[in-house]
Parts: structure tokens; sequence; C-alpha cells
């Protein structure tokens, strides 16, 4: 990363932060202080965060149920994020949103709840920023299970055939909901399928957030230049089970242990304190400092106001009035 | 001034107007540039291949492309040439397009337009020949428009086109095929959705007619006429919303109504119409609601089935005899 040090302290910050989120998420959970379920992404923060860092403000993110992770990494704000878990009026959809995180300002433009519904609708953004000349770039993050979805496939031959700028970020964490990737594919990796539509593509280690970020930085770059899609695939692992109401029976506990010594915000750390980035002393401030940054979060949702039935027929239709 | 010109030179003369009024109009599907049935022939001429974008045949993917490009800012109008076909792209027109301004809270509109042709009696057998609008209005968040002369197709797609709504016009092959001809003004006009129009006054007998199965029910009008029966004939024009009031002001005159459709009877329009007069005037009523419309089985490929099949004139003579 050409000894940008800011920057990967900037990820690693965000990698903590995410996780931070999604344990504060399942202890209110436990607590029974909250009723949405989450689907946590511990382990995969190296990928969120690093497909997220290479874009500006103004590129495109469409992202996944699994966790905060690319959401955060685009900049949206914790209180944002725990305002539309709990449904509060005052959240970016006005309560309407759910686990379906949106923000205009960040360009994050909605989260499909049918999983790869918006393969093409990324395509449609891309295909606008053509249009309209703009150097604007989609990045569609997506779970390697949901590109079994058919319209994966007339969406990369759409986004090739026109010469879109958007990347394809496949996370490939082994699960696919309840079962194991070789239940789900024939292959071993995603990625391939790309040169079927002649979309260059690259395999990364999911682990290391600067072959992340870097790998993505490329790819944003090729789609900015003009030079049509590409495709990346990230290797990591799912640390936590599908949803928080999942005990996870189905999984190879010496495995999970195994990935769990590369567990990507250890490696970071490791890694910023060898080269002297980051004190002990630093880190542990900086870890207090992101979870009062959470815990403020939530107490200022919890206090919003709920949506009343004003809001039950608001934003269905442009117009003002009531279509039954 | 006005001339004379046909359906499809109506819808034409709609989409070139609104592209040269607004560059962020464009027309996309399956061979638009050449055009199937000619409603967007010649459109690549004038406006270049760039804003009449031929498409893979993969129809959730294209309608989903074209929702994102909506969501980028422009007016995308899309051909799903058959209306058989919509039901490929059930899960974006069901599961999002329509919910997409409402789970976002307003944040983000989609402005898409979505041409599609319905109808039998051309012998293209069951699956190139159904109206399937029935199945759309479940949707919450959708326009469905179905005009049925040139001058309503003209007015209800360029409002379509300019609406901050998706939009869905249905359009009847047998205007398309049919050459059917109408006054249209050379000046700029749109009309405005929600507004059905009484085709012709009676005091007898309400005849609620949705697209083509309008002139089926002038020509029963007719017929019933020399019987001394005076029908009025309502042409509905737009599906969602639909206009109670000119229903309510109807029925109120003559205590009879009659629904026609060329979709199939069982949760129809008609079923829908139905249900809305007996919950909301039923004291109005002096006869139960008849519903004219298709059989529950699919069509034949048989000419002599298919027209057995098809509500037409002689059926709703005898539905408005039941009312008597
Ligand atoms: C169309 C559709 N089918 C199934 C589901 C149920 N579902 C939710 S998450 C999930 C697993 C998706 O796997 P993957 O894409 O690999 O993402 P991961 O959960 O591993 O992050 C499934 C099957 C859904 N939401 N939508």
């Amino acid at each position: 990363m050409n000894g940008q040090n800011d920057i990967l302290e900037a990820l690693y910050r965000r990698m903590i932060l995410v996780r931070f989120m999604e344990e504060t998420h399942d202890r209110l959970l436990k607590e029974g202080k909250i009723q949405l379920m989450g689907h946590f992404g511990t382990g995969q923060e190296a990928v969120a965060v690093g497909v997220t860092g290479p874009l500006r403000q103004e590129d495109i993110l469409f992202g996944t149920h699994r966790g905060v992770g690319e959401f955060i990494g685009k900049g949206m704000a914790p209180k944002d994020i725990w305002l539309e878990y709990m449904g509060k009026k005052d959240s970016p959809c006005h309560g309407k949103g759910g686990l379906h995180l949106c923000d205009r300002e960040r360009n994050i433009p909605g989260l499909v709840a049918t999983l790869g519904s918006d393969f093409s609708i990324a395509v449609g953004t891309a295909l606008a920023s053509k249009m309209k000349g703009t150097d604007q770039v989609t990045l569609y993050f997506v779970g390697e299970g949901t590109c079994n979805q058919a319209d994966a496939h007339p969406s990369m031959c759409m986004a090739a055939l026109w010469k879109l700028p958007i990347v394809f970020s496949v996370c490939t964490n082994q699960f696919c909901e309840l079962s194991y990737m070789c239940d789900h594919y024939p292959t071993g990796d995603v990625a391939p399928r790309a040169a079927a539509y002649d979309i260059p593509f690259e395999i990364v280690d999911g682990q290391d957030i600067e072959k992340t970020y870097e790998a993505t930085r490329k790819a944003v770059e090729h789609a900015r230049g003009g030079n049509g899609p590409y495709l990346v695939e990230y290797k990591t692992y799912r640390m936590a089970t599908h949803f928080s109401g999942d005990p996870g029976t189905y999984v190879n506990r010496d495995e999970l242990e195994e990935w769990g010594r590369r567990d990507p915000i250890v490696l970071c750390r490791e890694m910023l304190l060898e080269r002297g980035i980051l004190s002990e002393e630093e880190d542990r401030k900086l870890r207090d400092g992101i979870q009062a940054e959470v815990d403020e979060a939530v107490e200022a949702a919890f206090a919003a106001p709920d949506p009343g039935i004003e809001d039950l027929f608001k934003d269905v239709y442009s117009g003002e009035g009531v279509i039954q | 001034m006005s001339r004379t010109i046909t359906f499809s030179q109506a819808l034409n003369e709609a989409m070139a107007e609104e592209m040269r009024r607004d560059p962020g109009v464009f027309v996309m599907g399956e061979d638009v540039r050449v055009s199937a049935f000619g409603q967007t022939a010649g459109l690549v001429d004038e406006f270049g291949e760039e804003r009449v974008l031929n498409t893979p045949i993969a129809e959730n993917a294209i309608t989903g492309a074209a929702m994102g490009a909506a969501m980028s800012g422009l007016r995308p109008v899309l051909e799903l040439m058959f209306m058989d076909f919509t039901m490929l792209a059930m899960d974006q027109l069901c599961n999002n397009l329509g919910q997409w301004r409402y789970i976002t809270g307003g944040q983000y509109t989609i402005p898409l337009t979505i041409r599609t042709a319905c109808g039998a009696g051309m012998r293209m057998g069951y699956g190139h020949s159904q109206c399937l609008q029935s199945q759309l209005i479940q949707a919450p968040g959708l326009m469905i428009v179905e005009p049925s002369t040139p001058y309503d197709a003209k007015g209800l797609l360029k409002a379509a086109i300019r609406s901050d709504d998706p939009v869905i016009v249905v359009e009847s092959k047998k205007l398309i095929f049919g050459g059917v001809e109408g006054e249209v003004p050379e000046e700029d006009y749109t009309l405005p959705f929600g507004e059905a129009v009484v085709r012709k006054e009676g005091k007898d007998v309400t005849v609620a007619a949705v697209g083509f199965m309008t002139y089926e029910a002038l020509g029963a009008a007719q017929a019933l006429a020399e019987e001394g029966v005076d029908v009025e004939v309502i042409d509905l024009r737009s599906i969602v919303p639909m206009d109670k009031e000119t229903l309510f002001a109807s029925v109120e005159k003559t205590g009879r109504l009659v629904t026609v459709e060329e979709g199939r009877i069982r949760g129809g329009i008609g079923a829908e119409i139905a249900a809305l007069a007996s919950g909301e005037y039923f004291s109005l009523l002096k006869a139960p609601v008849q519903r004219v419309a298709a059989p529950m089985v699919p069509i034949a490929g048989s000419p002599a089935l298919e027209d057995l099949y098809l509500p037409n004139k002689d059926t709703i003579v005898r539905a408005v005899r039941r009312t008597l």
C-alpha cells in the first residue's frame, strides 16, 4: 500500500467499529432490547471494509444483509444504522428500511430482500453513470451463495457488453446460509465465471486488509478508467452463524478455530504494531473511543421517536394522495 | 390541430417527443431498434443507439437495469415485449419496483415506464396472448394504465414518462396490429392517471371495460339499444389508480354494474370492482354485479378454441341481460 499508514490506520479503525457494532447488536438482541435479527459478518471485516475503502462518496454501493461492514466502510453513521435497525422515524428511511439500509447522501441506494435482485439494479446505476458521463463507479458487493441467482449472468453480460463502470466484489465466506459452499458449487471459486463474459478477475486473500484494499483499488481504477467491469473474489470465513438465531450445528469446529487464528482485525493489529504505526496504548484508547461512539449512537437511537400512522401511507407514491 | 394516426404511431410519437424534450429519457428493451411490433421503430435513427438500447433476452435483469438507471435520475422506457414475459420479471415488478421508494423513505424515486403488449386473438398461442394485469394490481407503488385509443395512448404514455412513479402501460395487441386509428392533436398534452372516460352515456346498466374490451362493450351497447336497454360504457383507462368517482356516479344512476376485461376471471379486475361496489355502495345495486372475463383455462392454439375463450360483444350482452 506504498506506506500509506494513514489509510491503513483508518481501515483498522473501521474494522473495529464494524466488529463492535455487530457485537453490540448481538448483545442487545440477547438482552431482549431490540427485535431485528442480525446476520453478522464476524471475521469478514477486512473484506467489507477493504472493498469500500477505495470508493469515493459519489461512487455507488450495493451491500448485503451480512452485517454493517460495507455500510460503515462507505461512511454510514452508526447512529443512522441504529435508527434504521430500531425502525425509528428519523432514520434515513424514516423507519421503513429495517435491515435494508439505504443512505442517499452516501450513494447507497438500498439493500434488497430477495437475494440477487440487485445484481441487475447495480448494472443499471452503472449504465446511468456511463450515459450521464460521470466518472462514478458502482460497486456490487455480493455473497458467493447469491452468485447462483440466474440474474448474475445477464448482469455480468450487460456490464461487459456495454463496458460499464462496475466492480463485482464477491465475498466468499464458505457458507451459503446453513450449508457449505461445496453444497452449492461444483467448483471452488466463483470468479472464473467472469471469464465467460470477458470480464477480468482476481482472487485474493480476504483476511488481509492490505490485499483486499489494493485489489479493489485496482479494480475500481480499471472501471473508472472506462475499461469496463472487473470482478474480485475475496476468500474469507464467516465466523458467526448465519443469523442471530442460528446455533450453527452444521459448522466444523476445527475449521472455525483454524480460521479464527487468522482473524483479520488481529492480523491488522499485529501488522500496525510491528510497523510502529500504532502502540498498545493507542490501540486501547482507540477501542475505548470506538465502543463509546457505538454506545452513544445506541442510546440516541433508543431515545428517538417511532414513526406513526402519518408515516404508514407516506412515500408509496410521489404524490400526496393515498391510492388503495 | 389534430390529425388521424394509428395507436402504434401515437405511442411512437409520445416516446419521440419525450426524448426530444428530456435528454434523460431513453428507450430500452429486446430489439427496440428494429421493433417487432413497430412502436419504437425509427427512434434509433433520430436518437442513436445509446438512447435506443437493445438488451439481452433476460426480462428480470433488464427490468432491474432499467430500475437502477431510473434510481440514478434517468427516465427509461422499458419494453417487455409480451405481457406474458412480465412474469419473468415478477421479482422486480412485485418485490422491488413499486416498493423501493417506500422502503427507502422517499430517498430514491424510480421514474420508470414499462410498456408491454397484451391480448389474444392473434393466433399466437398460450404464452404470447395473455392479459395479466390482475397479477400486478397486488403490488403497491405501481401505476397501471391501459389506453384504448391513440389519443389516450399518447397522453397516458407521455404522462407515464414524466411521472416520478413507476408506471406500467399496457398496450393491447389488437389495437397495435388492428391499425386502430384516431384523432390526436399535434400539440403537446398529457392525460392524468385515475380518470376513466364515459364512452357512451346510458341510464339502465353500467358497463366498466378495460382497454380493447371497451370496443366490445360499445358493440354490446349498440345491440342492446335495439332491445331498448340503454347501456353506459365506461373505459377505465387507468387500472391503478381506479377512478372510483366515475364508477360510483354511473352506478348511482343505473343501479346495475357489469365489468369487462380480457384477463381471466379469478381474482381479476372485475372481482376488485365488484368487491368495491358491494362494500361501498351495495344499497345502490338493483342486481348482483356481473363479471365478464376469460375463463380459467390456458389459451389454446386452435383459432376455434381461442375465439371461444375470449370475452366479446355477445358475452357482454348476456351479462347485461342477467342484471335486468
Ligand atoms: C431470493 C432469496 N432466496 C433465499 C433467501 C434466504 N437467504 C438469506 S441469506 C441467504 C444466504 C446467502 O448466502 P451468500 O450469498 O453466500 O451470503 P452470506 O449469507 O454467506 O453472507 C439465503 C439463502 C433470500 N433472502 N432471498
